[in-house]
């Protein structure tokens, strides 16, 4: 299974991949300054011991060389320094030589202590040995002998070269420890990085949010103006350039996709109004007519004729006007919906049902609400011979209306196509069952602007149901 | 003699006003036409009808300012024609005073069916026709005639049929007065309710549910022994 560590939203996305980044230049930051700390810490105490160890053969080395061991078992010590006198230089398994800049800074450390030259040391070894890193200093000591060379040479001579010289009867050695080095040791460091890393995401978190606002109110204006083009309200075009630049360029093409729309309504508007005249003074000519079957007749095609036109206007028009929204109680709208059905067909009274509680208020467009579930449940007793309305109490702010019927349903590829304006499945496409293939689109239409949706899905035995979400 | 009803027509398309005329005629009403505004207002001058049947959507002066100008003038009744599904000039004329309305493209017998009926509405009494309620209060519920919309206590829109709307305005116009089936039904035809009895039965049902009223120990709309409903709660009118 792969695991998703990338979030989804852009806000997420934005804020992880600076948050690495962040935290990786912290981290760099804070190697840096570890490594410097470590390394200076080092100096410091590579110095401290030199002056140490210096100190130490000045004082041993000016007394006379049969009081010397004394002096080295008096001589007070930090703790873990030891200080020995041997005949023999130390011989250490582990030695390795110290890297040169720790030597150098040992040297000039030992020699920066004055030392009178009849006391310099015969020979020097400078040594490092394993974890914990001991740094071991000894010195060959000066005897009487090189003292004397040293005293009766004029001053301004070198002293005499070692191999000159017998080897040095003793050597005193010291050897330190070294501190390990502690980089984080000052308490004010950790909480300055902590209140800086802090500071630093809260930075990150605020600034993406606040910058990334902006895009999720586009998305929230399309899908409005998805649902309801003409009453969408235009972005504020204020912001940074981009977010101007994108609202500006957002409400022109919702002007441009309005006066489209507005230009289709205007249309279908035109032609219904058009039609008025003419259906109406065919319907009076109808009466002139001596044959009464073909006066019927006529009169049923005019009717039919004029239901096709005043669905088309109430298509236009769904979309251009606003009617006001009102409380409304939408168990008795669905009632008399179903009481004017079965008044227009009553041999069908029997197949038309409801069930659910006897009121439910809900805030809706009156007229708007009753034309498009009108349009369903008609469409149910049409082609589906019944009409059984549940509806169902409010749950998560929504109601439910399921609308069932008995008919042969729809094809499964069919289910979106059938809300699209003017189109009708082949099967109702005839005469006997008419229709203008608005009746769905106007039904969408209106549910949509009101917040809610339509579905449909075939019933297992026989059947559709309609589904109608209306938020409460 | 007898006299016989004067109707006068105003629409702007001339076949429709002839075509109107003559099969209003043929019904026994006298029928005069007009054009526009003008020639309505001379005609009116002229004569003395009993209804007014006006097209709202007239050339020059809108229908609407006429009907304005009626109900100023006179109390004659007006039956308005309607650009179909116009809720809003449907509204306006209503609430301006119009009687009823049709709309275009209409059926001539249903237009006939709305002129005898607001006919016989406002034949018994001259007054009638004067008074223009626009709402019923009764109980806490309010009925508004323009819109034909019943609110609960709450202020909760109840939606009702139109025969049902119908129904509850017979019963509103007289409270407390018994209303026999025979009589409703009377009141009644001018929509297409059902020629049968049971027709009102199941109209005062449903208006009953509606209205919250207990069918069994019914509040409102109570059923008398040997036909007939009554209204049992004061009405007050705006």
């Amino acid at each position: 299974m792969k695991i998703c560590l990338t979030p989804k939203s852009l806000a997420g996305r934005t804020i992880f991949i600076l948050l690495v980044g962040f935290a990786l230049v912290q981290l760099l930051g804070l190697l840096i300054h570890t490594l410097n700390q470590i390394n200076l810490e080092r100096i410091e105490e590579e110095r401290d011991i030199a002056t140490r160890a210096a100190i130490i053969y000045r004082h041993i080395a000016l007394a006379d060389p049969q009081d010397r061991a004394a002096l080295v078992a008096k001589e007070a010590l930090p703790k873990g320094d030891t200080l020995t006198l041997n005949p023999f230089p130390p011989v250490l398994d582990t030695d390795y030589d110290l890297p040169l800049p720790a030597r150098q800074i040992l040297r000039a450390s030992l020699f920066s202590y004055s030392i009178p030259p009849e006391i310099r040391p015969r020979g020097l070894l400078l040594m490092g040995t394993g974890i914990p890193t001991h740094i071991v200093i000894s010195f060959g000591m000066p005897d009487d002998e090189t003292t004397f060379f040293n005293r009766i040479l004029p001053r301004n001579l070198p002293p005499l070269p070692p191999d000159l010289l017998p080897p040095p009867s003793a050597w005193l050695t010291l050897t330190s420890p070294m501190v390990p080095p502690a980089p984080w040791r000052s308490p004010g460091f950790a909480s300055a990085f902590i209140v800086m890393t802090v500071l630093g995401a809260f930075m990150i978190f605020w600034a993406v949010r606040t910058l990334l606002i902006p895009v999720r109110t586009l998305a929230l204006a399309a899908e409005r103006l998805g649902r309801d083009v003409t009453n969408a309200p235009p972005l504020p075009e204020t912001g940074p350039i981009e977010i101007v630049t994108a609202a500006i360029a957002f409400n022109t093409m919702a002007a441009r996709i309005r006066r489209f729309v507005e230009d289709r309504t205007f249309l279908l508007t035109a032609i219904g109004h058009d039609l008025r005249t003419p259906i109406t003074r065919l319907k009076l000519r109808a009466e002139y007519m001596e044959d009464d079957e073909q006066r019927t007749k006529m009169l049923a095609d005019l009717d039919e004729m004029e239901a096709m036109v005043a669905a088309t206007l109430a298509f236009g028009r769904d979309i251009t006007t606003s009617e006001a929204i009102t409380r409304l109680d939408l168990a008795s709208l669905l009632r008399t919906i179903l009481d004017d059905a079965a008044d227009g067909a009553p041999d069908t009274a029997e197949t038309l049902a409801y069930t659910g509680p006897d009121h439910l208020p809900i805030q809706a467009r009156p007229l708007a609400l009753k034309r498009a579930l009108a349009n369903l449940i008609t469409n149910a007793q049409k082609y589906g011979d019944a009409a059984r309305i549940t509806l169902h109490p409010p749950a998560q702010g929504q109601t439910r209306i399921d609308i069932e019927d008995s008919g042969p349903g729809i094809p499964t590829t069919e289910t979106e196509s059938v809300f699209e304006p003017f189109h009708r499945l082949e099967t109702s496409r005839n005469r006997e069952t008419g229709g203008s293939g608005l009746g769905l689109s106007i039904a969408r239409n209106i549910i949509r602007a009101h917040g809610g949706d339509i579905t449909l899905t075939n019933l297992p035995e026989r059947g559709l149901r309609v589904t109608v979400t209306l938020p409460v | 003699m007898e006299t016989l009803p004067h109707i006068l027509v105003v629409d702007d398309d001339r076949e429709i006003r002839d075509l109107l005329a003559k099969f209003l005629e043929r019904q026994r009403l006298r029928v005069t036409t007009a054009r526009d505004g003008k020639e309505a207002r001379r005609a009116f001058a002229n004569g003395h009808f009993q209804l007014v049947v006006l097209d709202l959507m007239l050339p020059g002066e809108s229908g609407l300012d006429l009907a304005r100008w009626f109900r100023a003038e006179t109390k004659v009744p007006i039956i308005m024609l309607t650009a179909m599904g116009e809720e809003t000039d449907r509204i306006i004329g209503l609430e301006l005073g119009a009687d009823d309305y049709v709309s275009k493209p209409f059926n001539p017998r249903e237009l006939l069916a709305r002129i005898r009926a607001v006919l016989r509405r406002t034949g018994d009494s001259e007054d009638r026709a004067a008074e223009h309620i626009k709402t019923y209060s009764f109980s806490g519920w309010e009925l508004e005639t323009a819109r034909r919309r019943l609110a609960d206590p709450n202020g909760v829109e109840v939606s009702i049929t139109g025969g049902e709307y119908d129904l509850l305005v017979a019963l509103l116009e007289r409270p407390n007065r018994v209303l026999t089936r025979d009589m409703l039904l009377d009141l009644l035809r001018g929509r297409q309710a059902g020629p049968f009895d049971r027709a009102i039965d199941v109209a005062v049902s449903r208006l009953r549910r509606k209205l919250e009223d207990d069918g069994r120990n019914a509040q409102l709309i109570k059923t008398v022994r040997g036909g007939g409903y009554v209204l049992s709660t004061p009405v007050e009118r705006r």
